[in-house]
């Protein structure tokens, strides 16, 4: 019973977002106005749940994996300082919830962030041998690309950037453009399938 | 014409094409699907990480929420190879970076493994949400990954940066890495570093091609005919214009 | 698909990628470039725009690309305060609220402008896509307050401008794909004049928007920043860290050839 009502719910605000996209009167804006908050509404509680579930998953690691207990600690003692400081002292340029984040999560962001440059080298190392044509002209792209939008580019010629962003501009874009094409439309045909009542899997 | 009615026309084209084929072949035979390698490798990743007694890792990445066709799509995957990992008696663990998701894999995940009789096996703990923002996300799921060393990792959905750090992490644990995303950026990336790879709408006809639905695969041929239109109009409107018929100019916003 | 030994290739590898990286940040060489036609356009955009025009910047990114984009939002924020242009900063990402704050703020103290006046920051929106949609309809009700809790209504920045009809273009400032749901959601329904400020690795996603004129400019990376600083003449931390960047790419080229030896050696033992 749920579950049809869920779909039902689906249904008709689904047929509603694309009709007020196209219709444009007075009631069909203040009514969409009203959707979009709610729809931020959701997701200030969704954070709430989110919130619940992370306390509750890293409170049974500290009670039963002795191996990945530090780790659940120490992630339940920074949730509780950010959201302490932020409720005590607020969360301005001077407020330590600020100073955590610029000292602290931000370092650690872009830590992270920076494997990709290692990863990259690795899956380069891997990902262009040379087995085939198709695989040589891959090969071929990736260092003209590679080398003419860097510096260096410029002091070996003035071509190899021009080169670089045909190859950009051309085969590239081309490819992703054919790409981009089949997803937007598996994308619309999945999202009526969701409106007609026919894709379920979000129940 | 304008973006709006270009947008409206795209749109009625597909519904009704969506609806047309859904009536009339619904009922019918459909044509057999072109083989998906990453689709049909699934059987052959839950089972491999049974032998090897270790878990399965599936998540959908950041880039999405539950209201994106790509983690929707993602999500009916996640029903097939919970069922073949239920099956099996293999484990399943889902973090992602979305409570909302967590919510809908935990529903998924639950079912499959009560459908398959074994409602005991079930862990609340094996669907985690991890963190919402990004690299916290990437570096918990590396954390899972690189502690659990899983047989099979399925990175399906929408991603972002977050991509070649998963999927290089899960080569060197020595995971069977099948992918798929929307992203033409991390498809790069995931092709290099994966097993296999969904490109582009190979995703969206997970459904299809596994479940068999004709309702499903209805909508694809709905797809495949607009897709057909558009190589048509791709050829015949440059050809116009050569010949000096600017009719695109009238067509295309 | 070979679990990790205990050195491998892979190993030396990411050796050689810390070398290069690490080295040329410590001899903090120079070097010249040429701007490419991209940044160029983005350039010749917001030059174009007369004293008093609004942009609208949306910080949209984390933490973790803040080396990387910051120095793409300072040379694009001080390009427009050189010419008198208006600033409104907003966030779509609940990281990048405070990081664009202070950026603008760190700006605007260079040139002299004034809060409320010149610039104003809107602070953070959930949900991407009602936030970008409601802009549409009007700023100042989509954000009743700014960043710092004072009501937007009467600010005399919004006397020039309140909606996407009055703003002269929209930026994305991202890491990510947000520049897409600008295209989906303000320039499809709106036809609003977006350009994009994005890091190398996803630029090129975005190359099809351009040609489609669906992105008017888009800046990318750090070699972007650098080009950027080098029309407004004011280096920053584009400049910097190109010598680093482009030593790092030239040594993934090697990286790839390397590989391939590897390859032919392996076959021919084989």
């Amino acid at each position: 019973m749920i579950n049809r009502i869920a779909v039902a719910v689906a249904f008709v605000v689904g047929i509603f977002m694309v009709a007020q996209y196209f219709i444009s009167s007075e009631i069909s804006g203040r009514l969409y106005n009203l959707l979009l908050d709610y729809y931020q509404i959701i997701f200030a509680v969704t954070m709430i749940v989110g919130g619940i579930s992370l306390v509750r998953y890293h409170g049974a690691q500290i009670r039963r994996d002795a191996d990945s207990r530090v780790y659940s600690i120490v992630t339940i003692l920074a949730v509780a300082f950010m959201v302490v400081s932020a409720s005590i002292a607020g969360t301005g340029p001077t407020s330590p919830y600020q100073w955590a984040f610029n000292n602290l999560q931000a370092p650690m962001q872009a830590t992270t962030f920076s494997l990709l440059a290692f990863f990259v080298a690795s899956a380069a190392y891997r990902g262009f041998r040379v087995r085939s044509t198709p695989a040589l002209v891959l090969a071929l792209a990736a260092v003209i690309v590679l080398v003419g939008r860097s510096a260096f580019g410029d002091m070996i010629s003035d071509k190899l950037p021009e080169l670089a962003g045909w190859v950009l501009n051309n085969p590239s874009a081309t490819a992703k453009r054919g790409i981009l094409v089949g997803i937007g439309l598996g994308s619309v045909a999945t999202a009526l399938r969701v409106i007609l009542g026919i894709e379920r899997s979000y129940l | 014409m304008d973006n709006s009615t270009a947008a409206l026309l795209g749109w009625v084209l597909l519904s009704t094409a969506l609806i047309l084929f859904y009536t009339l072949r619904s009922r019918r035979e459909g044509r057999n699907l072109r083989v998906i390698p990453g689709l049909k490798a699934i059987e052959e990743a839950v089972g491999r990480s049974t032998e090897l007694g270790k878990p399965v890792v599936f998540t959908t990445g950041w880039g999405g929420d539950i209201q994106r066709p790509t983690t929707i799509a993602a999500l009916n995957l996640l029903r097939f190879v919970a069922a073949r990992a239920a099956s099996y008696g293999t484990r399943i663990l889902f973090p992602t970076h979305d409570p909302v998701i967590a919510e809908a894999a935990r529903e998924i995940i639950k079912t499959a493994y009560a459908e398959q009789g074994h409602p005991d096996l079930f862990r609340d703990d094996d669907i985690i949400f991890v963190s919402p923002s990004q690299f916290g996300y990437a570096a918990g799921v590396d954390g899972i990954v690189s502690r659990t060393k899983p047989g099979a990792m399925f990175l399906l959905g929408t991603f972002e940066g977050e991509a070649l750090i998963l999927a290089e992490t899960g080569n060197m644990n020595g995971a069977l890495q099948i992918s798929g995303t929307d992203s033409t950026i991390q498809l790069s990336f995931f092709i290099v570093a994966c097993d296999y790879t969904l490109i582009g709408e190979e995703l969206y006809t997970a459904s299809a091609y596994l479940t068999d639905d004709r309702r499903i695969k209805a909508s694809m041929y709905a797809q495949d005919f607009i897709r057909l239109l558009l190589i048509i109009g791709l050829l015949i409107l440059p050809l116009l214009a050569l010949l000096g018929l600017d009719l695109h100019r009238s067509i295309l916003p | 698909m070979p679990a990790a030994s205990r050195f491998s290739a892979r190993h030396i590898v990411f050796l050689v990628v810390l070398a290069a990286v690490t080295l040329p940040l410590i001899f903090n060489l120079s070097l010249t470039h040429t701007v490419t036609p991209e940044t160029q356009q983005v350039y010749a955009n917001i030059d174009s725009l007369a004293a008093g025009e609004l942009l609208l910047l949306s910080f949209d990114f984390e933490a973790s690309s803040l080396p990387e984009v910051r120095p793409l939002a300072m040379a694009l924020i001080r390009h427009a305060f050189s010419r008198d242009l208006k600033i409104m900063g907003m966030s779509l990402f609940a990281e990048g609220t405070a990081l664009g704050e202070q950026t603008i703020r760190q700006v605007a103290k260079e040139y002299n402008k004034q809060y409320g006046v010149d610039w104003v920051y809107l602070g953070f929106r959930p949900q991407r896509e009602s936030a970008i949609l409601s802009l549409g309809e009007s700023v100042s009700a989509e954000f009743p307050r700014d960043y710092f809790g004072t009501p937007t209504t009467g600010m005399p920045i919004f006397a020039a401008a309140d909606s996407y009809a009055q703003i002269a273009t929209v930026i994305s400032i991202a890491d990510g794909d947000m520049p897409s749901y600008w295209i989906e959601y303000a320039v499809s329904p709106h036809a609003v004049n977006l350009q994009a400020a994005v890091t190398a690795s996803m630029a090129t996603s975005f190359y099809p928007y351009l040609q489609s004129h669906q992105l008017k400019g888009l800046l990318a990376g750090l070699k972007g920043a650098a080009e950027y600083e080098n029309l407004i003449e004011r280096k920053g931390g584009g400049a910097r860290g190109l010598y680093a960047l482009s030593v790092s790419q030239f040594v993934i080229v090697l990286v790839i050839i390397a590989g391939n030896v590897v390859e032919r050696v392996r076959r021919r033992r084989n």
